[in-house]
């Protein structure tokens, strides 16, 4: 059975006072509102961290009776960093399955009521537990694939700015993103070492956010066309090859052949840049362009709105900010945006009529792609 | 003065032919517990290093790590107890409960 997103609710990223469940609210009411309140049989929920007045556990059953769907069916999923991509591939799935006529997906995120301490080490729970032992953190093992990358393809280091300088140009505006303004490559170059070479700007922020989607059976322009996922072992050390993220390849193949068609006709992507570098990573992984060439398309401006292929047109997570288990689920809303013409401001140069999205769960142990588009004619 | 490396427990599978580290346990390819503990020198070749400007909670700062290929290309994340080697660097590596000690050759004057 095929199925479409016929919604989208985003709410605005960065600090935000309010508690978990109002925050899902706030997403979750918009995607509502943008379907007439048609009735909704399923809700998913999707949260990792869950800082501030409450825990995850009892979000799912709040949210339900918050929005007066105490008549749907409900599941809370996670996954880490791909906790909203999961939720969106079980939602779909289960409204492609007929047993569901609509349903509305929720991820959310609110992490900064935490310390930063606290959230490296919470956040380190998605690694493995030999590295969490060696005290590393997210950063630290993102700094090892950097240099292993920077190492592979000879970079010039400094190539590795462009991908945050590219990020808050895109989401200065988008009034939703949680940085504003555009930053200059000296800006990143002269940031504070994280685990060198990766700078504080090089690095994705702490941010409370949260997105929904409703999913209904029909097609349109942001129809359900492919769905992939793939896993990589989780010890980083049991990675053969550090430059590329083997469960993406996985993942993009799956949903590449699901869609019946080729990178070549993906015209938006949002990927999912935590880190700097990953970026250039995730456009060779994705099959954009060959392993190493990923850097030549920052400096080149392919990937600028009105570039050959508008990469996170949104901001991406080091623009827009990263609610860990929101992103997922905003990557893909902000490509069905895109698809649908409602992206305003942060609107590509041409609207296009496939999109891919995709995200990493931890460390890359996880990962999700997604394709919406207008289903061939 | 150099003293002889300490030597290391690498373990075998012989299900998969994976070697390993820690070799406690199953194999962490295949999880066969067919495996065979083989000794090889404690000394690894830095893939890759850095120091963590925020360590998690409860260990020291400066916190250093790096990336470490001892015998049969087997790898390692371990700590290093010596100022930041750079890749190609050779270092001793000890096992040290469920972690791994990393330090540097000290460079010859």
């Amino acid at each position: 059975m095929k199925v479409q997103v016929a919604s989208v609710g985003v709410c605005r990223f960065g600090k935000r006072t309010e508690g978990l469940a109002e925050l899902a609210a706030e997403a979750a009411g918009r995607a509502l509102d943008g379907i007439g309140r048609r009735p909704v049989d399923l809700l998913v929920v999707g949260t990792m961290l869950a800082h501030g007045s409450h825990g995850p556990e009892a979000l799912l059953p709040h949210l339900a009776g918050r929005l007066g769907l105490e008549s749907a069916s409900g599941f809370r999923v996670e996954a880490a960093s791909a906790t909203g991509a999961m939720a969106f591939h079980v939602a779909a799935g289960a409204v492609a399955s007929g047993r569901y006529t609509r349903a509305l997906v929720v991820a959310v995120e609110k992490m900064t009521d935490g310390t930063t301490a606290e959230l490296t080490g919470e956040l380190a729970a998605a690694l493995h537990p030999s590295e969490v032992a060696a005290g590393a953190t997210m950063p630290g093992l993102a700094s090892l694939v950097t240099q292993r990358y920077i190492q592979r393809f000879d970079l010039d280091p400094a190539v590795l700015d462009l991908p945050t300088v590219h990020a808050r140009a895109n989401a200065s505006s988008n009034p939703n993103a949680q940085f504003q303004k555009p930053v200059s490559r000296e800006d990143v170059s002269g940031s504070r070492a994280v685990a060198l070479p990766l700078r504080l700007l090089h690095c994705s922020a702490i941010t409370d956010g949260a997105a929904a989607v409703v999913i209904e059976r029909g097609s349109g322009s942001a129809s359900v066309l492919g769905l992939g996922q793939g896993f990589d072992t989780l010890r980083l050390v049991d990675r053969a090859d550090l430059t590329t993220f083997a469960a993406t390849r996985i993942a993009a193949k799956r949903a590449y052949e699901a869609a019946k068609l080729t990178r070549k006709e993906i015209e938006v992507v949002e990927l999912h840049d935590a880190f700097a570098p990953f970026a250039p990573i995730h456009l060779e992984d994705l099959g954009f362009c060959g392993a190493g060439e990923g850097p030549a398309w920052f400096e080149r401006d392919w990937v600028r709105r009105d570039g050959r292929l508008p990469v996170n047109p949104s901001g991406g997570l080091l623009g827009r900010g990263h609610p860990v288990a929101a992103t997922g689920l905003v990557a893909i809303a902000e490509v069905a945006l895109q698809l649908r013409g409602e992206a305003g401001a942060h609107a590509t140069a041409h609207r296009p009529k496939i999109g891919l999205a995709q995200t990493l769960g931890g460390l890359g142990s996880h990962n999700f792609v997604t394709i919406l588009g207008s289903p061939p004619a | 003065m150099t003293d002889e490396p300490a030597a290391l427990t690498l373990g075998r599978c012989d299900a998969c032919n994976a070697r390993f580290l820690p070799t406690d346990g199953p194999c962490p390819r295949c999880a066969s517990v067919r495996t065979q503990p083989y000794s090889v020198p404690g000394l690894g070749t830095v893939l890759a290093a850095t120091e963590l400007a925020n360590p998690p909670p409860r260990w020291p700062n400066p916190h250093r790590l790096a990336l470490v290929e001892v015998a049969d290309g087997v790898r390692i994340l371990g700590i290093v107890d010596s100022p930041l080697p750079a890749a190609g660097d050779v270092v001793s590596v000890r096992r040290d409960g469920e972690v791994y000690r990393l330090r540097g050759e000290p460079t010859p004057s």
